[in-house]
């Protein structure tokens, strides 16, 4: 199942590529980073709502599979939104001749990446009984996810928004590219945390049994 | 309810008492504080023509606020740790809410006994006036107290209760924190004559840009995280 889904995402992800090298380029050139950028700005997104989901369910049924989920989320989450600002810089450097500039959306980006940055450090960093890591870190992940309405309004306080609010594409292949692309990258993010969590509970099991004997 | 009322007004009063007595923590803080703003003192003096002093003196304001305040929050429950004294405030017929809520009125309380200190220091170095809006002043101020305290709160109590490193209060304090410090800053540039009190371009949303939306910001904020950080705090507590 695992297999079949990071095939499809791997196929979806080539023919967005493909669609948006040859029939659906965007002119001037640089313009093409959007079919990476954008699906991965939705995607590390949804990865941070699936966190804020996991956390509360943790929280309320205190099964240790939801603090995984969570801690597979952030992880993903971490990686999409890395991507999402590297390919944000080169799109940024090649258009408006600056590799980062105080815009809301770029700040706001950035203040995102940071907090679940952080979230990943408080799970390494907690040493003691899993059980309270996990509740601690289910906390930091309802309030991080808090602060994202924060971090959005915020950016606002910063003059100059250089960042376009959205792209009207002109054909039909140029969406498709996007839309095959949004929909590769939602699949391989859920195959990697579907398989990072597979591999975390299997660590967890392992540790608990070496503890038994 | 009226258990609650006594056992929260216990808490501040003790806690407020020791430290006064003990001076564990309120010297060490001014003494940061002292530095941060003499440290950025010197740097706005490498500015030839002093329009960097309203910018770094509001910036050596919410820094020194920041740094000091957290040196506080984790001495607030790194103090309960010793002799068992937090089992017995665990134990007191309080639910977990209300030792929240006195822990966050012990440290708003220091925190602005430091701030009453350290803004007259600031004010002068700096040579910084804010043209007789005091009131609005405080209450830029009190916000921003509020903010740092209740999520320091919370979270200090994490970290003593998993027994792991006080640096690591800092940067998830600072993390969260890190929206409010944009309305914050910008309000005491307005304040300080630095910024014209509506600013056009500012965004792409109708309300922000002038010193009222920053205040209306930084209330929210205080209003959402201190909620949460009260609602949350029981489940940081159980054993």
């Amino acid at each position: 199942m695992r297999r079949f889904l990071l095939i499809g995402a791997l196929g979806l992800l080539i023919a967005s590529t493909w669609l948006g090298l040859t029939i659906g380029a965007i002119t001037p050139v640089q313009r093409n980073v959007l079919y990476v950028h954008v699906p991965n700005s939705v995607c590390a997104l949804l990865s941070f709502v699936v966190l804020l989901v996991a956390s509360i369910a943790y929280l309320a049924t205190s099964k240790p599979l939801w603090d995984l989920i969570a801690a597979a989320c952030a992880e993903v989450g971490v990686l999409l939104a890395s991507i999402l600002n590297g390919t944000g810089m080169i799109f940024s450097r090649a258009e408006w001749n600056t590799w980062w500039t105080p815009s809301p959306r770029l700040v706001s980006s950035a203040m995102l990446w940071f907090l679940y940055v952080v979230y990943l450090i408080l799970r390494i960093s907690l040493p003691g009984a899993p059980r309270q890591r996990a509740r601690i870190c289910a906390v930091f992940g309802i309030i991080a996810f808090l602060d994202v309405p924060m971090v959005y309004i915020s950016a606002r306080f910063i003059p100059a928004d250089v960042h376009p609010p959205n792209f009207s594409f002109d054909t039909g292949w140029q969406t498709a590219a996007l839309m095959l692309g949004m929909l590769g990258t939602a699949l391989l993010a859920g195959a990697l945390i579907w398989l990072r969590t597979d591999l975390l509970l299997r660590r967890q099991r392992l540790e608990e049994e070496l503890l038994q004997e | 309810m009226k258990h609650g009322w006594l056992g929260f007004k216990a808490i501040v009063a003790k806690d407020i008492v020791v430290e006064l007595r003990a001076k564990q923590v309120l010297p060490t803080m001014f003494v940061l504080g002292l530095l941060i703003v003499f440290i950025l003192r010197l740097a706005a003096e490498s500015m030839p023509t002093g329009a960097g002093m309203p910018i770094m003196g509001a910036a050596a304001l919410w820094i020194a606020f920041l740094f000091s305040g957290m040196l506080m929050q984790e001495r607030s429950f790194a103090t309960e740790k010793e002799d068992g004294c937090m089992d017995g405030l665990l134990l007191a017929p309080l639910d977990a809410g209300t030792i929240y809520l006195a822990k966050l009125c012990a440290n708003v309380v220091m925190l602005s006994i430091f701030e009453a200190a350290v803004v007259p220091l600031v004010l002068l170095s700096f040579g910084l006036s804010i043209d007789g809006r005091w009131l609005e002043f405080v209450a830029v101020l009190v916000l921003g107290n509020l903010g740092i305290s209740s999520l320091g709160t919370l979270f200090s109590a994490a970290v003593q209760v998993s027994r792991s490193q006080g640096s690591l209060l800092s940067i998830v304090v600072l993390v969260v924190l890190m929206p409010m410090m944009t309305p914050a800053l910008f309000a005491l540039l307005v304040l300080f004559g630095a910024l014209p009190e509506e600013v056009a371009g500012f965004g792409s949303l109708a309300f922000v840009g002038s010193f009222k939306a920053a205040l209306g910001y930084m209330i929210a904020f205080d209003a959402v995280f201190s909620v949460a950080c009260w609602l949350l705090f029981g489940v940081i507590l159980q054993e």
